[in-house]
């Protein structure tokens, strides 16, 4: 069990998400850096979909009950152990009782904190992942509050030696975007302008999109079309031309013309950019896209190998 | 682009979008409906689902196990299918008939900027057999159309904070329910007690896009 002492203002239980449902009108939600919760759940020896707590805003406590293997992973953010300060990206051993202290992020926006047996709700829809809107998964389907108790699950006994590390993923750049569905109602000038200004988060920035701020892209023609599917990393364009990113909890649906869609791989690193941060992108080939998916499927793969490569070892 | 289009575009590295036209229209969706149906039913591999809009398809897959060269080939085959299905698919799907209180903040508003009496505007409501043509917004919202084009009015100018679960209402030609409290700007003329989605339910949404939905009025 893990016993939140003090919830940050916005913190949720998230795993990969739910495929499946967006027919029925549920988004996939899980966490906003992918990358990040399944780096955590490596560290902790876990399955790379365990769910963790996804953590923002703010600084909070949260207390071990048990003897735990936990990793933080994500936005970087002081904490101790104890008193004891200790690093992220790092298997890390609490004993019964010890005490986790995370101050708010000082660099990006979602922290995550990964614990051995993953955090045990139950599942709803076949995941684990909180989606507020509909108060689905999580626990109780709502963000975790001050003495809030999360059950754990069994550890698998395979985590890897405490120290273990891995290197945080680097800032590679522009975001990459495929074009969207209805890229061709925007004009070449708006393209330009799209693929050469910078763009600024704004704070209208949360799980279900991000608001940004930089030249206005209009679309010629109708300013919405019947609603279609959407999917996370769609860029919707408004009226008022500037654009939206869909993030997993936004809508599954969207009468919006879709001008692009950032790649599944670079999502991430959109997602941990605060207010005021700027985004810039380029355009890639679906080939391009999917060699990206490939490539970052298999960087996890590499990770997990050495993980059991250092466990073996022991 | 007229009811007979056909056109493939990416929707990022795990999904793509098959356009057929660009309208609300009966005769389309009963296209998209029959294109979603054959594209369920072919289970070709690494396919997570099929999502049927008003005048799209969109299907999602896994990109580790197949890939966009793949997945549009598949669509291809299912192109040239009768251009207009002989049966609408809407004839064999299901019924559901949903009771409604027409007790809505905005019944009166909407009887006087229609200029019909408020019990004329509840008839006309309930006297229509809804397609079922999109589901989203939020889990369970299923888009119902086509409203009476003589109860049509624009999206209210000031959307509310938070439209009450329950809650039936209109907007443009279309009709629907808020099974969640979200903001909203339809006008609402009523309230259900039906539960448009449970997660504990399987199905969880009450409604699939397809279905025919009826509206009767209680007390």
């Amino acid at each position: 069990m893990l016993t939140v002492l003090k919830a940050p203002p916005f913190a949720t239980v998230q795993d990969r998400g739910r495929e499946g449902q967006r027919s029925a009108g549920v988004p996939p939600s899980g966490a906003m850096d992918r990358r990040a919760l399944e780096t955590g759940n490596l560290l902790v020896g876990n399955p790379l979909g365990s769910a963790g707590v996804e953590w923002a805003l703010g600084g909070g406590a949260v207390r071990f009950e048990r003897e735990t293997a936990f990793a933080l992973t994500g936005a970087h953010a002081r904490a101790t152990l104890d008193g004891t300060p200790i690093a992220p990206y790092r298997s890390q051993r609490a004993r019964a009782g010890a005490v986790l202290h995370i101050a708010a992020p000082d660099r990006g926006r979602f922290l995550y904190l990964s614990v051995d047996g993953g955090i045990a709700v139950p599942e709803v829809l076949h995941s684990r992942a909180t989606y507020l809107t509909a108060s689905l998964g999580g626990l109780e389907g709502r963000r975790l509050r001050t003495e809030d108790t999360l059950p754990l699950g069994e550890p698998g006994g395979k985590s890897p030696p405490k120290g273990f590390a891995v290197p945080p993923p680097e800032d590679s750049g522009e975001l990459r975007v495929l074009l969207g569905p209805q890229a061709d109602l925007f004009p070449e000038k708006a393209w330009a302008r799209f693929l050469t200004q910078a763009y600024t988060v704004t704070n209208a920035s949360d799980r279900m999109g991000y608001r940004l701020a930089g030249p206005a892209l209009a679309a010629q023609g109708p300013a919405s079309l019947p609603s279609e599917a959407a999917c996370p990393g769609a860029i919707q364009v408004p009226d008022g031309g500037t654009p939206i990113v869909l993030m997993p909890d936004g809508p599954t649906v969207g009468g919006y013309p879709k001008l692009a869609v950032v790649i599944g791989p670079d999502l991430g690193r959109l997602a941990q950019c605060n207010p005021g941060e700027e985004v810039r992108f380029r355009r890639v080939s679906v080939e391009e896209a999917e060699a990206a998916y490939r490539r970052e499927a298999e960087a996890v793969r590499a990770l997990e190998r050495l993980s059991a490569a250092v466990e073996n070892h022991r | 682009m007229k009811g007979t289009g056909w056109r493939l575009s990416p929707l990022g590295e795990a999904a793509i979008t098959v356009t057929l036209g660009d309208r609300v229209e009966p005769i389309l969706h009963d296209r998209v409906l029959d294109l979603a149906r054959r594209a369920r039913a072919a289970q070709w591999p690494g396919i997570q689902e099929v999502v049927a809009a008003y005048a799209t398809v969109t299907v999602f897959f896994d990109p580790l196990k197949t890939n966009h060269g793949r997945v549009s080939a598949a669509l291809r085959t299912l192109q040239h299918a009768p251009a207009v299905p002989k049966n609408s698919p809407l004839e064999t799907s299901r019924e559901f008939v949903i009771p409604v209180r027409y007790d809505g903040p905005d019944l009166e508003e909407v009887a006087t900027r229609t200029g019909l009496p408020r019990s004329e505007v509840i008839a006309r409501h309930a006297a229509r057999t809804y397609r079922v043509y999109l589901l989203g917004f939020v889990p369970g919202f299923a888009y119902l159309g086509e409203l009476d084009p003589t109860l049509a009015l624009p999206r209210r100018a000031e959307p509310r904070q938070r439209v009450p679960e329950g809650a039936v209402a209109i907007a443009g030609e279309q009709t629907g329910i808020y099974p969640f409290p979200t903001p909203g700007g339809w006008h609402l003329i009523g309230t259900t007690e039906t539960r448009m989605f449970d997660a504990q339910r399987d199905p969880p949404a009450l409604l699939s896009v397809g279905d025919r939905v009826r509206f009767t009025p209680v007390d």
